[in-house]
């Protein structure tokens, strides 16, 4: 049994699309609000950010925490989101 | 230093490479973040400059000479060994190592070494050596260790955790010729017999006991039953068990009784249940 969220599992499913940032796992709301005021706006520019960061899993968690002050369990669950989401698609 | 934030992304991507820190490219977006890093990385670099920290490992160089404990005791039921090892055992991970003498060790599983008299060899996974009066029970793989030398067991087990030791734990082991569990080494060790179940600390009713560790005589020599195929379970006291054996076969008793008393009490099923109602 894996112990990812649902958000994760839809997320994980489908391309990303048009979808917003909040969709990501671990990426509720107050963050979703505050990464969209530093202009990631949609999933895909996060996604842009984490594919710079050359999917690595220690820089992509510090520029979360830098930029939307994700907690550690938040930061685990987007970059596992992310991260899937590329084995799957890219 | 000038300000990171006045250097050119090349720049940036320099000290980055100096100071050993995995990174992207610099753009808009990562800037910052490794700006961020490179300051830590500065003020880490400056501060262990400024202090050198002695590094020493301390290791613990137990040059403990062995310091045997011989526990004799005086009534013990010499099993086929003379010391009283007739139980093989099969631990597996059992690692008994840090015996006595245990010499500043550093072995990550090593078994057994240091024997008093320190005999030099060497077995890869059993480290049973020097057994004066040379055990007849085969230990797969166990590392017990090493005998001192025709004494029961003597080892002054400064740190040898091994649970069972000397004043023999009742470590009930089902060896049919076997009978005691206080061996004056006593160790315990689960031996590869199946049908040993002593030192089982779950209920386990349908097995059959085969000893629980008070009774040093056993009953049943032969292996009643093999439960679970060879279960290994190296009993470190004898009085183990989670539960109290009467216990055990108190409840078993009862859910027997409480079937039967189901079974008895069914009504017979009707040889045709179609009957008309009248």
């Amino acid at each position: 049994m894996s112990s990812t969220s649902q958000k994760h599992k839809e997320f994980v499913a489908e391309p990303m699309g048009e979808k917003p940032v909040n969709a990501l796992a671990g990426i509720g709301e107050v963050l979703g609000k505050r990464l969209e005021e530093k202009g990631f706006d949609k999933a895909y520019v996060v996604l842009g950010q984490f594919l710079v960061l050359k999917k690595d899993e220690e820089l992509f968690r510090d520029w979360l925490k830098d930029t939307c002050g994700a907690n550690v369990k938040q930061q685990g669950d987007c970059y596992g989101c992310l991260r899937e989401w590329c084995d799957s698609f890219l | 230093m000038a300000a990171l934030s006045n250097k050119s992304d090349q720049e940036i991507k320099d000290l980055l490479d100096e100071y050993g820190i995995k990174h992207g490219p610099v753009v808009d977006t990562t800037r910052p973040l490794y700006e961020k890093k490179l300051k830590e990385a500065m003020a880490k670099a400056k501060v262990t400059v400024t202090k050198p920290s002695p590094d020493r490992t301390f290791y613990r160089e137990d040059q403990e000479e062995v310091t045997y404990v011989t526990c004799q005791t005086p009534v013990r039921s010499e099993g086929p060994s003379g010391d009283g090892k007739p139980y093989m055992r099969s631990r597996p991970e059992y690692s008994e190592r840090d015996r006595v003498d245990d010499k500043p060790y550093s072995r990550p599983e090593y078994s057994e070494r240091n024997r008093v008299d320190d005999k030099p060899y060497s077995r890869p996974e059993y480290s049973e050596r020097n057994r004066v009066d040379d055990k007849p029970y085969s230990r797969p793989e166990y590392s017990e260790i090493d005998r001192v030398d025709d004494k029961p067991y003597s080892r002054s087990k400064l740190e040898y955790r091994e649970r069972d030791r000397v004043d023999d734990k009742p470590y009930s082991r089902s060896k049919p010729e076997y009978r005691e569990r206080d061996r004056v080494d006593d160790k315990l060790y689960s031996r590869s017999r199946p049908e040993y179940s002593s030192g089982r600390q779950y209920i386990d009713e349908p097995h059959v006991y085969n000893t629980p560790s008070s009774s040093s005589s056993y009953s049943k020599p032969t292996p009643v039953m093999k439960s679970g195929g060879v279960v290994k379970k190296e009993n470190t006291t004898s009085s183990g068990r989670l539960i109290p054996l009467w216990i055990q076969f108190l409840v078993f008793l009862i859910v027997a009784g409480f079937l039967y008393f189901i079974f008895t009490n069914m009504e017979s099923a009707e040889s045709s249940p179609f009957n008309k109602i009248q």
